[in-house]
């Protein structure tokens, strides 16, 4: 009975190493995490608007229909990345991430920055070239960025409001 | 034979262990490292440098938990009493919102698409519903007409509740975390 009681014990200990062993693995094997679908989705460099997603319609990422997003997908091995834009006067925010959705770093309307974005996105080497720049920086240990930026949406028609326009 | 047994147990008892703590954590993963607040669930590590081993996994409410810019998002699958959301019933929010700069408040299928009506509006946004004198909320989710705030939802079976905070001070330590979060109340089905 002892016997079977510290099998049962040992089973236990290796149901938690196969585990252990699951959850460090399957982030790197799967396919459909958020990097790779904005690879597939936006093999280009320049900032793309996601689609809001419709009443309906399957929205895997979860994105907030109430907000617009724009995803700019950046590689760093062939230089410095940059954010220059125009910002709306609602709410924005900025955010750097790598490849694993760790987000190095963000910032929002209420940081004081003002309506005109200057972001530069270095390497810990091109860091160290640019460390006398009046510019915000985001480091990491990896290659590739992605920026995401995102704003309220104007606010939508009123549903009443079309519905009694259809009506006459 | 014996010995055979009991390696026979021992390796049944790894495999479901193993594999079963594995689909938990992939499915619902809520008693790994989630912040849970009555029906209300939020990954607050998530994008976080630091977060934990199962923080990491590929799961579709932690990956929008992911809101940089002080953001944060919770997902209610239950009502208050801890009943399955479905959408044959009228439910209402009742309470407070954490302090944020906005929110909002969607209904969303299993597959996160908006289940609000199509020609209407996805969700509750904070700037856009009416309050009490005290401040606080009355929103109803339900197929029928409902009084004060009134979101119609459309289809059948169950739902799942989503409120987004933005630019929101929800976890720093101001004021009451605990009581800041609305209930949700099942008014009838």
């Amino acid at each position: 009975m002892v016997r079977t009681i510290l099998y049962a014990i040992g089973g236990i200990l290796l149901g938690l190493a196969i585990h252990l062993v699951v959850i460090l693995t399957l982030p790197r094997l799967a396919d459909n995490s958020v990097y790779s679908q904005i690879v597939r989705s936006m093999p280009s460099t320049r900032p793309n608007f996601w689609p809001v997603p419709k009443p309906g319609e399957a929205n895997p990422l979860r994105l907030d229909p109430n907000v617009s997003y724009a995803v700019c997908l950046l590689d760093l091995t062939d230089g410095p990345g940059d954010s220059p834009g125009v910002l709306p006067v609602a709410f924005w925010s900025i955010a750097v991430y790598d490849r694993t959705g760790t987000v190095l770093y963000s910032t929002t309307n209420r940081d004081g920055i003002g309506r005109r974005s200057s972001l530069g996105i270095f390497d810990p080497a091109q860091t160290r070239l640019l460390a006398e720049q009046k510019i915000d920086i985001a480091t990491g240990a990896l290659d590739r960025r992605i920026a995401q930026r995102r704003r309220l949406r104007p606010h939508p028609p009123r549903p009443a409001a079309s519905r009694h326009s259809r009506a006459l | 034979m014996r010995f055979l047994l009991n390696l026979f147990l021992m390796l049944v008892i790894a495999l479901a262990v193993g594999f079963g703590l594995s689909w938990y954590a992939l499915t619902d993963g809520r008693l790994f490292g989630a912040y849970q607040s009555g029906p209300w669930t939020a990954w607050t590590q998530s994008g976080s440098p630091r977060r934990p081993l199962h923080a990491r996994l590929p799961h579709p409410e932690r990956r929008a938990a992911a809101r940089p810019g002080r953001g944060l998002q919770l997902v209610a699958t239950t009502d208050s009493d801890g009943q399955r959301l479905d959408r044959a019933c009228r439910y209402r929010i009742d309470g407070r919102t954490p302090t944020a700069t906005f929110w909002t408040l969607i209904p969303v299928a299993v597959n996160g698409a908006s289940i609000a009506r199509a020609d209407g509006r996805p969700g509750f946004h904070s700037a856009r519903v009416a309050r009490a004198n005290d401040g606080s909320l009355q929103l109803y989710v339900s197929k029928r007409l409902s009084p004060l705030n009134w979101l119609e939802i459309t289809g059948d079976g169950p739902f799942s509740l989503v409120l987004s905070l933005y630019d929101t001070v929800f976890f720093s330590g101001v004021g009451s975390n605990e009581t800041s979060l609305p209930s949700i109340i099942r008014e009838g089905c």
